[in-house]
């Protein structure tokens, strides 16, 4: 009876202990004036090389809040936006019409540039994080991503809706060949200023340099950004096979006909006894 | 099992285009084609880039066709001045068909005009092949004897010039019939990104009336050298040969291509041709569906060539 009256007593004290000590934090915080937030992050790889077992790969993203207000890792006072973009490479989007029965490519349009790689990931829904405005001008999100439509070409497409379509299609197919990725409630924290994620890179990802772009947001607000990169490279005989390819094609190509022509002549003389 | 494929720039599963490039071969060597007509439109469906599924078929081409023409050229099955007269014809239509394509690509036509040739010339080459394997086997059924061959059709034939023996076919003809022949299906190999064995076969049989037994082997020859020059052409001008995935389906190919030609010996003539109009239709048809059924997507993309 009295043991249990003890403890009683003492898991009071205990309470009020941390009241008075969450009391105490806040007043502190509201005589002082915060120190503003900041964001600091890195990608779990600098470099990642593809060799012939390369089936893709994931980039673990993590950073901090620095003078984070945020009572728990639940809370939700911050939000996090990451966005890694791939190379950019020229690309032709074509569209097919009907004409007398046939369905063929009747409109193109070309993009100088548009990222052959895009991942998003975020805390939460990226609409419900900030306005368009601010999404657009940091290119977040699929309906922002950066496309630069080239001056040249004859079949060209000016008007802005058509436009507008072609800029779809491009997000739908990349989405199809699991190039375009977003993942909503991706990114967590882990701590008061702690946060992580996991971006999935798909092996069909053209070999370049990654671009990490990590955004910190609160109420709607853009507190600041933080810049790293992950480069892809060809390693081992992958890197040897390309660099031959590209450097000395003339070699390339008769060393692909001569093992063509000693295969087909080995398995002719393998099979000649039966 | 996978493996990184340097140019194509994605993994494969390499148990998979073994057996693609053993089951190519194998109706490589049981028809004497090479192939290109199906492995293409095969390695695209498995999510190879068209442009390297179209280069490096080339090189699966050459082998398949090297261990059939070898295993054809012992059974002196290959008439090799009746293949010189056709690859000096094929050049030129290789040179005229690659010009073709720049032009065809600068106007945007280029798709539509592959898609059709496909349907047009497999459609037809085709449907002639299977009526005559059919009346063929017909009329071996009913008098149990090989079907004659007229005499006295080669009138407009005969009346060329530039007449030349060729021994292994027993003919004694113009040399301008088989260079047109071959300068044709250079020029068609170089739009279509194929051999040409689908027409080039026909055309020995039906057109030069030359053996069947020797039209396999003459037809194994020409190819080589077609895929020869395209896969050099493809590899240094747009770099579109993967060694990697070429090891793999040669690799599945020479075997297939081995096992289609002793299969081959199984079959009559008329059997086989039968078979490969069936298969020539088939795709002919797929083909044609795409481009009369609204498709389900219409955009389409790919990277642009920046030219060097």
């Amino acid at each position: 009876m009295r043991a249990w009256k003890f403890c009683l007593r003492l898991s009071l004290v205990i309470w009020l202990g941390i009241v008075a000590e969450q009391h105490a934090a806040k007043a502190g915080g509201a005589a002082t004036s915060p120190l503003p937030e900041a964001i600091e992050a890195d990608v779990s790889a600098r470099n990642v090389s593809v060799q012939a077992d390369f089936t893709g790969t994931e980039i673990v993203v993590f950073g901090t809040v620095e003078n984070s207000r945020q009572p728990s890792a639940e809370a939700g006072t911050y939000d996090i936006i990451i966005v890694v973009e791939g190379t950019s490479i020229p690309h032709v989007v074509r569209r097919k019409s009907n004409l007398g029965g046939l369905w063929m490519n009747t409109a193109s349009v070309r993009f100088a540039s548009l990222p052959s790689y895009y991942a998003i990931a975020s805390t939460r829904p990226i609409q419900d994080i900030a306005e368009p405005p601010i999404l657009t001008q940091n290119q977040i999100g699929f309906e922002h991503v950066r496309m630069v439509k080239s001056g040249s070409g004859r079949t060209q497409i000016t008007d802005a809706e058509d436009l507008a379509e072609f800029r779809d299609a491009v997000v739908r197919l990349k989405k199809r060949d699991g190039l375009y990725i977003q993942s909503d409630y991706a990114v967590a924290f882990v701590g008061r200023s702690l946060f992580r994620t996991t971006i999935k890179v798909p092996p069909n990802v053209p070999i370049g340099v990654l671009n990490a772009k990590v955004y910190l947001f609160r109420e709607g607000m853009l507190l600041g950004e933080y810049k790293s990169e992950v480069t892809l490279a060809r390693a081992g005989i992958e890197r040897f096979l390309y660099d031959v390819a590209y450097r000395h094609g003339l070699l390339y190509s008769l060393g692909v006909v001569f093992f063509a022509v000693a295969a087909g002549l080995a398995s002719a003389f393998a099979f000649r006894r039966e | 099992m996978y493996v990184y494929l340097p140019i194509a720039e994605l993994p494969v599963q390499v148990p998979l285009f073994l057996a693609l490039g053993c089951m190519v071969g194998f109706l490589s060597g049981l028809f004497g084609v090479g192939g290109g007509f199906l492995l293409t439109p095969l390695m695209i469906f498995l999510g190879i880039p068209p442009a390297v599924a179209v280069g490096t078929s080339a090189a699966h081409i050459v082998a398949t066709s090297v261990s059939g023409a070898v295993t054809q050229y012992r059974r002196n099955n290959v008439d090799l001045k009746m293949g010189g007269v056709m690859l000096a014809g094929g050049a030129i239509g290789t040179v005229i068909g690659v010009e073709a394509v720049r032009l065809l690509r600068k106007a945007g036509l280029f798709d539509v005009t592959v898609s059709l040739t496909y349907v047009i010339f497999l459609g037809v080459v085709g449907t002639l092949m299977l009526i005559e394997s059919i009346n063929t086997w017909r009329h071996a059924q009913s008098t149990g004897g090989k079907k004659r061959k007229k005499s006295g059709q080669h009138s407009f034939i005969d009346g060329l010039p530039l007449k030349m023996r060729f021994q292994r076919s027993k003919l004694y003809m113009s040399a301008i019939p088989p260079a047109i022949i071959g300068m044709f299906v250079g020029f068609m190999a170089a739009i279509m990104g194929v051999g040409g064995g689908f027409f080039i076969i026909p055309a020995m049989i039906y057109l030069l009336r030359m053996p069947t037994a020797v039209v396999v082997g003459t037809s194994l020859f020409q190819i080589l050298f077609v895929a020869v020059l395209a896969t050099i052409l493809q590899a240094v001008q747009n770099k579109s040969v993967d060694i990697i995935l070429a090891a793999l389906l040669i690799t599945g190919g020479v075997v297939g291509a081995q096992i289609g030609a002793m299969s081959a010996r199984k079959f009559k003539g008329e059997e086989l041709r039968g078979l490969l109009a069936a298969l020539v239709l088939m795709v002919a048809l797929r083909v044609a569906y795409d481009l009369v059924v609204t498709p389900t997507e219409l955009f389409n993309f790919g990277p642009l060539q920046v030219s060097k």
